[in-house]
């Protein structure tokens, strides 16, 4: 029998999602992911000055806060001709790259590590290591009070969860840790950035912190903190858990996709344009071997299942004219469906780790014998991205203690160039594209400048790209598609069905839908990010 | 004076059996009192008030159009850690981002609250009134959400500027607005900013857990410790350079790098709030710290009336004017004037930076093209 359950709302996630998903035999084989809100950032910023549109779309979101003024910043510095001078590229890969830490870890422990174990299971700690005793006292004392919330109420805990006290204590302590350590990394990132989340000193062409090297040092300080965390308590969680415990909930492929990654690559290192931290590239079909160039001018929208309106062929969304149409039968969801190549792809720290061939990641894969990475590789390549994303900081902080020193400190007559000045004033006409990774994935702003304002804005968001609807060509979006197959034995507690849509750390404030609530007409205006 | 310590001290013991260090949170509630403008003293107060509750405050927190931006502000708090906000200062019952449950558990925890009445309302995000479709939250649209949310509340905060007055969704076209705007009968504190600073939503926490009432507002319904009694610009590191007309206009100069950003369209003049007294992310740092003028964020007038954001306020050819106006202003404090909805008891030359910025809105002077 064929029953519809509907989660509203998915909490631990960015921003508010309905997901409603048909499942039979205790199998889901149909799936909706529906958000709700909108605010139409994109139309605020037409018709105003482009040095504002970092500001305001930067907000579009405050977790991943900052890569949205960033990748803002790289489309308008093109319209405006403003090339980043080199100082000023490893301060946005510093203030960035401190975030991106913040990021990871703020994701795997609080947004998704609940749903992966019984928190009750402190209370049957045996053992004697300080720390997780006074981890035990604490929710103890909380669970003795009856107010354990925001840790309870939960599902209820299924097979797959780990509810061994040690390593749930353990992982508790670390939870509660991780909770200092993503804010130490906010703390790093504002030291140059001026404040987090919504950091003010990213402008277009550059930066406005003038560092001095207290303020690296300090940098450096706190950051290393993190990264100690990163290195010695996240990475071995997280593949722990991948190897260990989760490791039958990855082999039974929960939350695979159709297998076509794409990276725009991100966090340049150097001022060439082609050498980045994490490249561009393309997968199709989990065939992980084969890397295919990522060319821009092969992005297309389809809005076949979209509440906008049809178009005779899909189109390039710098072209793009997105027109509603509230009545159209077939639409569902007020996201797009960019695909590549006419292919839903996949974005985030699974595409990113695939096609830089990250090693540490390819060999887990080989080991274990994975063909196509779900659910739990995805938490293993958030980890093993933010590994990646570690060492560099490290290297770029260094990077720029030595710039600093050849070019002199603040206050003396250093030479240091942080800003594009002689571009900081709007062109009559330009236009620009502004490719990045943000920490779910590619991002992508498109702008066009006419009588020195904004005539035209677009963004195509990570989760765009994940939590799409289906196309022309009946293929779903990523998450519908990852939501197929997966096993719901328990209707009131689908814990898989969270699990999947954590897993792409979703974040809705930016890729937007409307729903039809019972008993209420609900049509959709306009389109919003 | 006796009964009071051995109140707290009973009130202590029973925080730590409940899992609250005790001097954790001594110190922060010191720190708090402070930064509030009270005497240290009433730190004991605030901590006796929180300690002898039986049970910890209640806090709904609601998001509607929003970026999770304040939710995560104060989770990048350090002092008190994040930790101890969520689990020790108040017992947060429903907030989406943080809480273990989903679905029909995560209603049930708010509508039980809701019930059970006495918690705090916390509402992060605009309210849209032009249409109710704009934001459906849970099933229901948004505004009635927050209606019902706010009966049985003993007080409504509004947690960052979209909450407190329509902030950057009021620019479009949803009708965006601030809690105040549609509950009534209800204390109402706004907390603005884009996001809101942790302290000043962990300060008016532990106030209102002491005295059971908000703390003093401004006339903007702003806890008057943190905004209403002074500018950005009069607390600015780099007001001597205003003074002295020393105006920073290209970042790449490390001898003007300390220098006034006014001519970058510092709004700090026009703008209320202590970012420049306590700065953000633990100290560390805050926009005029990293050279990046004030926006304007905790101002009802953000961002709409506050555009553009980096440009001089200043008429070309007429820039010297600031710097007699600036001499001249040593000392004189004059009446008030209006920019936008109002910003009262200014001092002069803020009314003259406020003037212009007026001016310019109203096309009257130059606008750069």
């Amino acid at each position: 029998m064929a029953n519809k359950i509907v989660v509203d709302p998915v909490t631990r996630i960015e921003g508010h999602l309905k997901v409603e998903v048909t499942v039979e035999n205790g199998v889901a084989f149909d799936a909706r992911c529906i958000g709700t809100m909108f605010r139409g950032l994109e139309q605020i910023v037409l018709g105003k000055d482009p040095r504002d549109v970092p500001y305001v779309t930067e907000r579009v979101c405050g977790v991943c806060a900052g890569v949205h003024g960033w990748a803002s910043c790289l489309a308008i510095e093109e319209a405006h001709g403003a090339t980043v001078p080199e100082m000023g590229r490893v301060l946005r890969n510093l203030m960035m790259g401190a975030m991106w830490l913040h990021d990871h870890v703020l994701h795997f422990y609080h947004l998704a590590a609940l749903d992966y174990i019984d928190p009750t299971a402190v209370l049957n700690y045996q053992g004697s290591v300080s720390e997780l005793v006074a981890v035990k006292d604490k929710i103890k004392a909380l669970a003795d009070a009856g107010d354990l919330y925001p840790v309870l109420p939960s599902y209820k805990p299924d097979d797959f969860c780990v509810k061994d006290p040690e390593l749930v204590t353990e992982l508790v302590y670390h939870y509660l840790r991780a909770l200092e350590i993503q804010a130490k990394g906010r703390k790093a990132s504002a030291i140059f950035a001026g404040k987090q989340p919504h950091h003010s000193s990213m402008v277009v062409g550059g930066v406005t912190c003038y560092p001095t090297l207290g303020q690296v040092q300090q940098f450096i300080r706190i950051i290393n903190e993190v990264i100690d965390f990163v290195r010695n308590v996240y990475i071995p969680d997280a593949l722990l858990l991948a190897t260990g415990p989760l490791l039958p909930l990855e082999k039974a492929s929960v939350g695979a996709t159709a297998g076509h990654y794409l990276s725009y690559g991100g966090y340049p290192l150097d001022g060439s344009g082609t050498n980045y931290l994490f490249p561009s590239g393309v997968i199709f079909d989990n065939d992980f071997d084969h890397i295919q160039p990522f060319n821009p001018a092969e992005i297309r929208e389809q809005v076949d299942f979209s509440w906008y309106k049809n178009e005779p062929r899909p189109g390039h969304p710098s072209e793009r004219e997105t027109v509603v149409d509230l009545d159209k039968k077939e639409g569902y969801s007020f996201v797009k469906a960019p695909r590549y190549q006419g292919k839903p792809m996949e974005v985030g720290p699974l595409a990113r780790v695939l096609i830089m061939k990250n090693e540490t990641f390819m060999r887990l894969m080989r080991e274990y014998n994975i063909k196509r990475p779900g659910v739990v590789m995805r938490h293993a390549a958030r980890a093993v991205d933010a590994l990646a994303m570690a060492a560099a900081v490290t290297k770029w902080a260094n990077e720029l203690t030595q710039l600093i020193g050849e070019t002199g400190v603040y206050g003396s007559a250093g030479n240091a160039l942080i800003h594009d000045t002689d571009h900081w004033e709007p062109p009559f006409e330009g236009a620009g594209a502004g490719l990045n990774e943000a920490p779910r994935g590619a991002l992508g702003h498109w702008i066009r400048i006419s009588g020195k304002k904004v005539k035209q804005y677009q963004m195509v968001v990570p989760t765009t790209w994940n939590a799409s609807p289906q196309d022309k060509q009946g293929q779903r979006g990523p998450i519908e598609e990852a939501l197929i197959g997966a096993p719901v034995p328990d209707l009131d507690n689908p814990l898989n069905i969270v699990r999947i849509i954590r897993s792409f750390d979703p974040c809705l404030a930016c890729a937007i839908h409307i729903i039809h609530p019972k008993g209420k007409k609900f049509v959709p205006l306009y389109p919003v990010f | 004076m006796k009964d009071r310590d051995s109140i707290m001290e009973t009130g202590l013991l029973k925080m730590e059996l409940k899992g609250i260090p005790r001097r954790t949170f001594i110190k922060y509630c010191a720190a708090t009192a402070v930064a509030l403008g009270l005497d240290y003293y009433f730190g004991g107060l605030f901590a006796e008030a929180a300690t002898t509750a039986l049970n910890k405050k209640p806090v709904i927190w609601i998001q509607g159009q929003g970026c999770t931006g304040c939710s995560c502000s104060l989770l990048s708090s350090l002092n008190p850690g994040p930790g101890e906000v969520l689990l020790d200062l108040v017992s947060m019952r429903f907030n989406s981002t943080v809480m273990n449950a989903a679905g029909h558990l995560s209603i049930k925890a708010l509508e039980d609250t809701v019930k059970e009445g006495g918690y705090l309302l916390v509402v992060e995000g605009s309210i849209p009134t032009r249409d109710p479709r704009y934001c459906v939250v849970e099933g229901l649209p948004f505004d009635e959400i927050v209606l019902k949310a706010s009966k049985n509340a003993d007080a409504v905060i509004a947690a960052g500027s979209c909450a407190a007055y329509g902030g950057i969704p009021r620019a479009g076209f949803t009708g965006a607005k601030g809690v105040s705007e549609i509950v009534s009968g209800k204390p109402v504190v706004n907390i603005p900013g884009c996001p809101l600073k942790p302290d000043w939503l962990a300060g008016t926490l532990l106030y209102y857990l002491s005295f059971n009432e908000l703390p003093p507002l401004d006339s903007d319904n702003r806890p008057l410790a943190y905004f209403g009694s002074h500018f950005v610009h009069d607390t600015c590191p780099r007001a001597s350079y205003f003074e002295r007309g020393q105006f920073l206009e290209d970042w790449n100069n490390p001898a003007t790098v300390d220098w006034c950003l006014l001519k970058m369209g510092c709004k700090g003049p026009v703008t209320y709030a202590d970012c420049n007294r306590i700065w953000w992310n633990d100290g560390v740092s805050t926009c005029i710290r990293a050279g990046s003028p004030c926006a304007g964020c905790t101002q009802p007038q953000f961002y709409k009336d506050l555009a553009p954001l980096y440009v001089s306020p200043l008429p070309p050819g007429r820039e010297d004017e600031a710097m007699p106006v600036a001499q001249r202003a040593r000392g004189i404090h004059a009446g008030s004037v209006a920019l936008g909805a109002g910003i009262a008891a200014a001092p002069f030359v803020i009314n003259k930076v406020a003037d212009l910025l007026k001016k310019k809105k109203e096309g009257v002077s130059h606008d750069g093209e």
